[in-house]
Order: structure tokens, then C-alpha cells, then sequence
């Protein structure tokens, strides 16, 4: 039956035409999918955990017993969730370091104004709602009710990253000379960006300002007195933060033990932060001079309130400012593309805004100008975005290496370039169902969990390895044909007699892969591989079933040179430089 | 026993070598078994390690201001360590009195090689630091050491706070132990109280007596000094040995001691000061639990009402799973208070079976568990990513048995199930060859390598079944009949040899590329370049050796008696 239906095919122009215009229609069709956003791409899709982590920072200055607060109030939100058996607040220090926390800088921290949560969830198999959903439900409401506590508090919600851990999905990094210039400008761009739809947590890395108190030694009155400044600072130091002023070893324990001198809780505390108080609790503090004379601290120096000098962060031998921003359960292209354009808008008014030109990993990047001082910033944008376009460009890269030697195999193989053309088609085409899987899949998933299903890396992978896979039904279809040709069969019958045998191999291999796959496509990081494989294999079939015999018949090189018949192996109606053609252009828009 | 067929290619050369080897049978067992066994002992884990190498340097100078540290430290510092080849960036904060560089290296540099590279700049250069700076520090990242395996949170079980010295106390002794596992590399604590003589000094006190703090230091330094033994000989040539003991031994030593005298009364520092054996009161670092109470002090009736309604649900229809009942589990009310705890964190030495230590280390808190009962001290494992890394194992080993089957299931109305027998038996033994080869090449098992197999599945299943449709093809012709059963397997697999050799040759190739892709994400993706090629290039020789064989063993020749 098959094989009537290929001859059927293959003997009328018509139907050729009608066989190649719907595999190109197809085939842009599906392509045209990508930018018109009905396939989404990202690079790792969110993983379900049985953990995750919530990172909380106050304002800089702080003190312990304010981000507690903070941390409790964010506890008791948890508390309500009946997946979460425990968790663990770590004040004033990262929690135990996992992948996340190693890029995003838990081991370093240590002020009083940081505290991480580990939120633990019963696991993931007994429980419906997968983490991020939860997060995501739960994150906005958080941030309301316990955002206020303490001026200047940034929740954030860490999952555990799918992949290779990154600072934070969207990061842009602002470079510049001037401190104060760069710290306006990531104000402006952090403001853009927490107006953009499916951007949380926005937080920008650095010292808030606050106000300290600058005690200033009066020199002369120091040296006359018999004291140093090194004395001032010292009892400064041990009154109000406490020294260790000795140890002791101990017999039964691993530890020395020490002995701490600090002024007592009640009388180290400054009633308001204020110079006023501040001068009034330091008016009681003495100093001993070598002569036995008591002199007040107070008579030895002056208070000057001043503005905090905040940390200085720098990349790469240049001052920087980074802002931070997580995605939704959208994909980072799309909000990114989205604040890009809003933050031209809202900087072009005192700055010229000039896009970074060419094509590289960091093509979104912008230019900056002061419009007055001619100062200039340079606005990149990194994090996952720059990891995924890396690894698109590698894999990319990968891909057209792997077309490149498959095509050179081939010809060392066939000695031919149309039938290697043919093999290389045949395995290209299989993109189509790729993402018409991946469209499909993003249908169904949307309807049953109201969650996209991207177009990732590993959907990248996926159609890498299908070539290969679609190269071989191919490969076994070219060769019967010749076999047969060359047996003394007509060239029409020859293909439609070896495509109907081929037929149930590859069908067979098909349905193998298919099933194979079918658990893969259930995972959440390697569904794109399965979902890939699945549905590209499909297309491959078909492909191979229907539109390679096409090909076939329209080249010469199918027929040996030792051709029984020679008028056997005219081919008829279109000129076989389409697929050729097809070939050149596609892996092009497959790289953009 | 000779087979009359002079083989056209290496498919056909090699069917006709093993069909009739004894050996064939022995290897076949032997490969299975070599597979099962690299399962049993290599190392698993989650996730594939990625290589990350890099360090931080921290300098400090007292007293000075970001901006002094920027241009005296960060800047040299940074200008210093850009000279190291494969630096990727390098992140530098100045802040007041201290500047920390972090240097990050390309992903997939050695580690020991960078490590080695950014002491040696570090060093280099010392003499060009600044005057007034301390010894720089340097930290180089270490993702085994510093990622711990299994966390534990050690918390009091009765409502009043225990003494957390006490605490610190047990748990530091369990550190101990902990240390001695084998393959643990470091263990810390978080959270910890560690005991401390606190002497609270009044301040309105100190100004009432006329006392300085410098004189309170002074005299607590004065009287608390550890002196080695000292020995001197007698004159019987032997040897006295004594020593001079500490003055401090308790809280009373500290209180009697004299600071000052005041019109000729003497004070104490009692006096002036409040003095306790406590804990580190300086370190504001804290770590807390809230965990769900299984007891029933706050029981609320109306949960173990739907408790028990569940229950009985459950009893109805024991097959129908238990998600319901897990849900209810979870409803243990939450304790009302976060309670003060210490973290124990474990980690393990590179290359180890992170299954295997946490075991240990389970094992370990269980012999604990009644001594810790006593103190009333609970534990939780907060963390235990050797059980994480055996159920995704487990799992996706299971997946793979699953695929199998189904795939020699869909393979009997095609070929039949003597056929689809010799594919069941040709896939786990192509599967088990590439993971013996991983295990030889010091892989360990995680998730993307079991990714890696599980996409290899759909293709290396393909050689199999093209030889065993072919042999099954040329059985049921015409033109066959009556031909010699061996002859007509190394035929059949001889016909296929040239396209099916080209076609595996050529998804191998497209397979090679992957393993060039760099970053986070090549490293993070390396096993399925590693094995997928492996896989592939084993299930062909597994194809002409094997599959042959087994058609011949297990397939009835129609034509014969």
C-alpha cells in the first residue's frame, strides 16, 4: 500500500510540488514560532526541590535583633504551609552552602543586617504543588507583610538552580568611573526594572547610607595628657564591642576559655541615634593617664556626624554597580527584552543611550553618555541571560560542526553531494517537529498546570542527537535504493519498493525512541530532550517516509554508474538545488 | 563447527567468529555482571560535579576608609593578580577597614593548579603591601570541602531553653566522632554557644569609683597567665617538675579580684562589674529551628479528629496511596517558638560516595540518640544529599528497566517475542559495558549520566533491532529456504554492516561537537558527550557479536528440523 502511495507521489509532478511546498511551509512555519513567541525559549527550566532558601537582607546599619524580626515574620508565614516540616534561621551568617549559595556569596556573609531561612518541604513525590509554584504564590504576600518591619528589607526566594548554579538570573552590571554617577544610574535602571512584569526580587548590591558619628581626636590634648589616640580607641572598643582579655584552658573541653570584658547591657546601650546621646553616654568614660590622673574621654575629642562611606564594588578593574533580578516562572528573555527598552526610554533624558554594536554574548548591553559632563557608563547586562545565550552560541556552534561532519561523512560515504544533501535534509527537517512538540507541549502543560513549557538547552541537545538518529532512516532508505537500482529495478519502483520494506524498520526504531523517551519527557530539566525527541522523530518519519523519496528521485547520483538502464535514472521535475539551497539557509536561521 | 560464508565486511567477519565461540556466553554474563557491579560501587551523586576554581584574598587595614582601601589595596592587588593566566573576572569589594578580592577562573581549570597560582601572586608580592596592613588571608574555593553532604540541627526538646554551653559541649564531642568516618573531610558548626567567663562592666559604677576600663583589663591579664611546666633536676639526678596554675578557675577568682583601692578600701570587681560563665555574648551569629511538634502539647482535637478519619480512610483502601495521609502527617502543628539550635555540617572528600557517608553519619546519630534523649536534645537531619543522590539514582535506573521492557513489549507483534527477547537481553548489556567503562574513567553516577542513558536508549536500541529485523526478514523469504542457519545470520548481518557502521558513525559524530561546549553548562552537560558516544560505539560491536549469537540461540529456524 505504501508503496503504491510513494509511486503515486513520485511519478507526478504535482504531487512532488505539493510534497516540497508543504515541508517548506512547514518548516518556516514552524521557525516562525520562535519570534512570535509561540515557542518560548529559556535555558533550564525550574526544578521541583524538597528545599529552598530565603535570603533576607535589611538596611545596612541593622542591627541583629531587626532582621531577626524579620526572619520570625517570614517564619510564621511559613508556618502556615502545610508542605513545610522545618526550617532553620541562620542570623547574621549564610545558611550551610549548597550550589546556589556558593555563586551567590552565603559563605561571606556575616553582618548583622543578613540572615538566610532554610525552608524544608516534605518531598516532592507526596506533595502536589511543586516549590516554585509555591513560591511564586507566596512571594509577593511575604514581602508585603514583612518587607515593612525594617526600612530597606529585600526578601529574596533562592531555589535550587536546575543547572549550573549563576548569581541571579538577570543581573546587570553598571561600569563607570564616577561612584556617585554609578550609583544613580543603577537606582534609575533598578526602578525600570521592578515596574517590569515577571521581574521579583530586584535588589541592587550596595551600602545603604546612613549617618555615623566621627569622633575626632583633639591632638594636642591627647600628647599633654600623657595618652594615645591608640588608648582612645582602644577603650572605645572594649566598652562598647568588648575585648578578650585573656584565656583559659580547660581540661574537659576542645576549647579555651576566654574571658570577655564589655560594659553591661544596660549601660552600653545608647538611648537614640543621635549625637546628643551618643556624647552624653561617652561623657562618663575615664581614662587613666601613666601619672594615675583620671581624664574624661569627653575633654579629648569632638563628635561630628557624617555620612557613611559605603563599599566600593568593582569588576574586572573597573567600579561597578550590580542590580539583581529573578524571573517569575517566565523565561528571562522576554522581561528582559521588556525593561531593556523601558530603561533606553527612562535614561535617555540625561544620557545618550547608544547601543553596543555586532553580535556577541553581550549584544544587549548599552552605552551610556552624560549629556552635561560627558561621563560615560557602560550598562551590561550578565547572569543566567549571558550563561544561556553562551551556551545557545556553543551549542549552536556544536550543531553546525556536527551538520559539517555529518555532511563530509557522507560524502566520503556516497561520493556524492546531492545524496549527502539528501541525508543532511532529512535530519534538518526534523526541527519541525521539534517545535511544533515543544508548541504542543506548552498547549497541554498551560491547560493542565498553568505553567510554560520552554524551548531550552536540553531541547537543544535533544534535536542534535535526532539528527543522527533521522540520518540513519535516511541513509537505510538510500541505500536499498541503490541496491535495488542497481539489481536492474526501474528508478521509481526501486524507491517506492525499498521505502515500503524500509518502512517497518523505521517505524520500529521510531516507536523505540518514542517510548524511550517518553519518561525523559516527564522530567522537568530533560523534558525538552524528550519532548524533542519524541515529536522530532515523528517529523523525521515522515520526513523520511514521504519527502526523502521525493528528493531521491530528483537526483541522478542515486542511479550506480554501472546503470543497467540509464534513462531509468532521469529525474523528473524540480531541480534538486532546492534542498541544496535549503540546506544553506537553514542552520543560518537556526543560529539566530 | 566451521560456518561456509566468506564475510563481506567487519559485521559479517565478526558474527561469524562469535556464533559459535564458547566464549560469547562467558563474556555476555561477565559484561552484565561487570555493569551491575559499577552500579553497586560507583560513587553517586546528584548532580555532576562542575569544576569551579578561584579564591578570595581579604586585606585588612584597620582604620582606613573604602576609598583609601580601593586605591591602596583593592587596585595593586587587582592590577597584580590579572597577570595570572586563566583568570576569568575578578570581583573586588573595598569597604571600611578591610578590601576582599575574589578571583574567578575560567571553568574547568585545575584547581590545584590555580589554587597553587594564586598563593604563589599573593606571596610574590607581599613586599609591595602597604605599610599598616595585616597578613593577607587567602581562601581558595573548594566546592567538596565547603558544600556540606548532610546537615544536622541539634535542638532542645523541652520547652525552657537548655543550656546551650551544654549543648555545644555534646555536640562538639559528636563533631569528634563524626571526623572520624571515613572519607569526611570537614565538619562544622553553626550556631554554636561556646562557653566564655562575660565580665559586665557598670559603666556608671566605673565612673563612680574612678576606675578606667584599661585598669579592669590590666588587672584580669595580670592574674590569668598559662605557663608551660617548668623541671629542674634534684641533686639524686632526678627531676622535679612544677608549674604554675592558673589563678582563674572559676567565676568566685574572678569576682574577688582587686582593681583598685579607694580611700583605702579595696574593690573588687564584683563591685563594679557583673561577672558569669556563660557564653560568646559578642557573636551576634544565631541560628534558630522551627519544626513541626509531634507531641501532643498542643494538640488540637479537631485535627486528630481528621487525623483518624484519614485513618480509617486508609484502612478502606489501603492500595489507594498515600497522599492524603502524608498531607494530614504534616499537619503536626508547628512549634509556637523557634528554638536556639546548632548546625552540624558534614561534608566529604572528592571523589567519594556521598551515599555511603551520610549513611555513616545517620548510623552515627542513632547511637547517639538515647544520650541526647537524656539531655533532651532532638535532632533533625536537615540535609542529606546522599539520600537525595540514591533516589534519583534509584529512580532513573528505574526508568531505564521501565524503557526496556516497554520497548521489547512493542517489539513482539513486530518481530515477534523470541526476537524482542534477544533486544531485552542486547540493551542492558550495552548499558552495562558503557557504565563499567564510566566507572573505569573515574566518572561517578548522577543524574545527567543516567540522562545520558536514557537518551542513548532510543539510539543504540536501533542497531539491535536493525540485525535482529534483518535476520528475521531473511528467515521468513522465500529465497532463504533451506539455507544454513548460521550462513543466513552472518549474511543477514553482513548485509547491514556498511550503512548501519556509517549511520552509528555518524550520530557519534554529532554527538563529538557537544563535548567542546564550554562554561558552567558544558561541564554541567560533559556526561552526555562522555557516554552517548560510548554507548554507541559498544552497541555496535554488541550488534555483529552479540545479537547474532543470541538470534541464533534463541530464534527456531523454520527451515530446520
Amino acid at each position: 500500500m505504501l508503496e503504491k502511495l510513494i509511486y503515486n507521489i513520485i511519478s507526478s509532478k504535482k504531487k512532488k510540488r505539493m510534497v516540497v511546498a508543504i515541508v517548506l511551509l512547514s518548516l518556516m512555519g514552524s521557525i516562525a514560532m520562535i519570534p512570535t513567541k509561540l515557542v518560548l525559549a529559556k535555558m533550564l527550566p525550574g526544578k521541583s526541590a524538597n528545599t529552598f532558601t530565603v535570603y533576607i537582607d535589611t538596611a545596612t546599619n541593622s542591627s541583629i535583633e531587626q532582621t531577626k524580626e524579620v526572619s520570625m515574620c517570614v517564619v510564621n508565614e511559613f508556618k502556615k504551609e502545610s508542605a513545610v516540616t522545618d526550617m532553620e534561621i541562620f542570623l547574621g551568617q549564610g545558611a550551610p552552602l549548597d550550589y546556589a549559595g556558593l555563586v551567590k556569596g552565603s559563605a561571606f556573609k556575616q553582618m548583622q543586617n543578613q540572615a538566610e531561612i532554610v525552608i524544608n518541604l516534605t518531598d516532592k513525590h507526596e506533595r502536589e504543588e511543586p516549590s516554585f509554584s509555591m513560591i511564586h504564590r507566596l512571594r509577593h504576600k511575604i514581602q508585603k507583610d514583612c518587607g515593612w518591619l525594617v526600612a530597606g528589607t529585600s526578601i529574596k526566594f533562592i531555589e535550587m538552580p536546575s543547572g549550573p548554579p549563576t548569581l541571579a538570573t538577570l543581573v546587570v552590571n553598571i561600569f563607570g568611573n564616577n561612584h556617585g554617577l554609578i550609583r544613580y544610574t543603577a537606582e534609575k535602571v533598578a526602578k525600570v526594572m521592578k515596574k517590569t512584569d515577571g521581574l521579583v526580587d530586584v535588589d541592587i548590591m550596595q551600602d545603604d547610607f546612613y549617618t555615623r558619628y566621627e569622633v575626632v581626636p583633639d591632638k594636642e590634648k591627647i600628647i599633654r595628657s600623657g595618652l594615645s589616640v591608640k588608648q582612645v580607641n582602644d577603650i572605645l572598643y572594649m566598652a562598647f564591642k568588648g575585648v578578650i582579655v585573656a584565656t583559659k584552658n580547660s581540661r574537659n573541653q576542645q576549647d579555651q576559655i576566654p574571658i570577655f570584658v564589655r560594659l553591661s547591657q544596660e549601660t552600653r546601650s545608647v538611648d537614640d541615634d543621635s549625637k546628643n546621646d551618643l556624647v552624653w553616654k561617652l561623657s562618663t568614660l575615664k581614662l587613666m593617664n601613666p601619672r594615675g590622673m583620671m581624664i574624661p574621654l569627653k575633654e579629648l575629642v569632638e563628635f561630628k556626624a557624617v555620612p557613611s562611606t559605603p563599599a566600593i564594588f568593582r569588576k574586572d578593574l573597573r567600579n561597578m554597580s550590580t542590580i539583581t533580578a529573578e524571573c517569575d516562572l517566565v523565561s528571562q528573555v522576554y522581561p528582559l527584552l521588556e525593561a531593556r527598552d523601558k530603561m533606553i526610554k527612562a535614561l535617555s533624558d540625561e544620557f545618550n543611550v547608544t547601543k553596543v554594536p555586532g553580535m556577541s554574548t553581550y549584544m544587549f548591553d548599552l552605552n551610556l553618555k552624560h549629556k552635561q559632563t560627558g561621563e560615560e557608563i557602560l550598562l551590561r547586562f550578565d547572569g543566567e541571560m549571558k550563561v544561556s545565550l553562551d551556551t545557545f552560541r556553543d551549542l549552536g556552534g556544536a550543531f553546525i560542526a556536527a551538520l559539517v561532519l555529518m555532511f563530509l561523512l557522507m560524502v566520503v560515504y556516497y561520493k556524492s553531494f546531492a545524496l549527502s544533501g539528501i541525508v543532511l535534509a532529512g535530519s534538518f527537517l526534523s526541527i519541525i517537529g521539534v517545535l511544533v512538540g515543544h508548541f504542543i507541549t506548552d498547549q497541554v502543560a498551560l491547560l493542565l498546570t498553568g505553567i510554560n513549557f520552554f524551548l531550552t538547552a536540553t531541547s537543544l541537545i535533544g534535536f542534535i542527537s535526532l539528527m543522527g538518529i533521522s540520518a540513519r532512516s535516511s541513509l537505510l532508505l538510500i541505500d536499498f535504493s541503490r541496491s535495488l537500482i542497481a539489481s536492474g529495478i526501474e528508478k521509481k519502483h526501486a524507491i517506492a519498493i525499498a521505502t515500503s520494506t524500509r518502512a517497518k524498520p523505521i517505524v520500529m526504531t521510531t516507536v523505540a525512541i518514542i517510548l524511550g523517551s517518553a519518561l525523559l519527557a516527564t522530567d522537568p530539566i530533560f523534558g525538552g530532550l524528550g519532548i524533542a525527541l519524541i515529536f522530532g522523530s515523528i517529523a523525521a518519519t515522515l520526513v523520511s517516509l514521504f519527502f526523502v523519496p521525493v528528493l531521491m528521485d530528483n537526483t541522478s547520483a542515486l542511479c550506480p554508474e554501472t546503470s543497467v538502464d540509464e534513462s531509468a535514472c532521469v529525474g523528473g521535475g524540480i531541480e534538486h538545488i532546492d534542498e541544496e539551497e535549503i540546506e544553506k539557509i537553514a542552520p543560518e536561521i537556526e543560529v539566530e | 563447527m566451521k560456518i561456509d560464508y566468506k564475510s563481506k565486511n567487519i559485521a559479517g567477519y565478526l558474527a561469524k567468529i562469535f556464533l559459535n565461540s564458547p566464549l560469547t556466553m562467558i563474556m555476555i554474563v561477565s559484561i552484565l555482571m561487570l555493569g551491575f557491579i559499577a552500579l553497586q560501587i560507583m560513587p553517586r551523586e546528584e548532580d555532576p560535579q562542575i569544576e569551579v576554581s578561584g579564591g578570595t584574598i581579604m586585606i585588612a587595614i584597620p582604620g582606613s576608609t573604602p576609598r583609601e582601601i580601593n586605591n591602596v589595596v583593592v587596585k595593586p592587588l587587582e592590577r597584580k593578580l590579572r597577570e595570572i593566566k586563566g583568570v576569568e573576572h575578578i570581583y573586588s569589594i573595598a569597604m571600611n577597614n578591610v578590601g576582599i578580592v575574589n578571583v574567578q577562573y575560567f571553568i574547568g581549570e585545575r584547581r590545584e593548579d590555580s589554587n597553587l597560582k594564586l598563593y604563589d601572586k599573593v606571596m610574590q608580592n607581599m613586599d609591595s603591601l602597604p605599610k599598616g596592613t595585616m597578613q593577607p588571608i587567602v581562601k581558595p574555593f573548594d566546592i567538596d570541602i565547603d558544600i556540606p553532604v548532610v546537615t544536622v540541627a541539634f535542638y532542645p526538646k523541652v520547652c525552657q531553653d537548655l543550656n546551650s554551653v551544654e549543648l555545644y559541649k555534646t555536640i562538639r564531642n559528636i563533631q569528634q566522632d563524626m571526623n572520624a568516618i571515613e572519607n569526611v573531610s570537614k565538619t562544622t558548626l553553626k550556631g554554636e554557644k561556646k562557653p566564655q567567663f562575660n565580665v559586665m562592666v557598670d559603666l556608671d559604677k566605673l565612673s563612680g569609683y574612678h576606675i578606667s576600663l584599661g585598669q579592669v583589663a590590666k588587672s584580669i591579664q595580670a592574674i590569668s597567665t598559662n605557663a608551660p611546666d617548668i623541671d629542674t633536676p634534684t641533686k639524686t639526678k632526678k627531676i622535679v617538675v612544677f608549674g604554675v596554675k592558673n589563678a582563674i578557675e572559676n567565676v568566685e577568682d574572678l569576682q574577688d579580684l582587686i582593681i583598685a583601692q579607694y580611700m583605702g578600701s579595696p574593690i573588687y570587681l564584683r563591685n563594679i562589674a557583673k561577672i558569669e560563665y556563660s557564653y560568646d555574648i559578642q557573636n551576634y551569629q544565631d541560628v534558630f529551628i522551627a519544626r513541626r511538634d509531634s507531641g501532643l502539647s498542643t494538640f488540637d482535637p479537631h485535627e486528630a479528629k481528621k487525623m483518624l478519619e484519614s485513618h480509617s480512610h486508609d484502612i478502606e483502601n489501603t492500595k489507594n496511596d498515600d497522599e492524603e495521609d502524608s498531607e494530614h502527617e504534616a499537619l503536626a502543628p508547628f512549634h509556637p517558638k523557634a528554638h536556639q539550635q546548632i548546625t552540624l555540617t558534614v561534608s566529604k572528600l572528592k571523589g567519594t560516595n556521598s551515599v555511603t557517608i551520610a549513611h555513616e553519619v545517620i548510623k552515627m546519630l542513632q547511637k547517639y540518640k538515647e544520650r541526647l534523649n537524656d539531655q533532651h536534645v532532638g535532632f533533625i537531619v536537615t540535609r542529606d544529599y546522599g539520600k537525595r543522590a540514591d533516589e534519583a539514582v534509584n529512580e532513573l535506573v528505574f526508568h531505564l528497566l521501565v524503557t526496556i521492557g516497554i520497548i521489547s513489549l512493542i517489539l513482539i507483534p513486530f518481530l515477534g517475542w523470541r526476537e524482542s527477547l534477544v533486544v531485552s537481553i542486547a540493551v542492558p548489556m550495552i548499558l552495562a559495558a558503557t557504565l563499567f567503562i564510566a566507572f573505569m574513567t573515574d566518572q561517578t553516577i548522577n543524574r545527567i549520566t543516567l540522562f545520558a542513558f536514557l537518551l542513548s536508549i532510543g539510539l543504540i536500541v536501533d542497531d539491535a533491532i536493525i540485525v535482529i529485523e534483518n535476520i528475521h526478514r531473511r528467515l521468513h523469504l522465500k529465497e532463504t529456504e533451506g539455507q544454513d542457519f548460521d550462513v543466513l545470520i552472518c549474511e543477514a548481518t553482513d548485509e547491514i554492516g556498511p550503512s548501519t557502521n556509517i549511520a552509528t558513525i555518524a550520530i557519534i559524530l554529532t554527538m563529538v561537537p557537544m563535548a567542546f561546549v564550554g562554561g558552567m553548562m558544558g561541564q554541567f552537560m560533559k556526561p552526555i558527550p562522555l557516554n552517548v558516544p560510548v554507548a554507541l560505539a559498544v552497541s555496535l560491536m554488541v550488534a555483529y557479536i552479540f545479537t547474532p549469537y543470541l538470534a541464533k540461540k534463541l530464534i527456531k529456524h523454520p527451515g530446520s528440523h
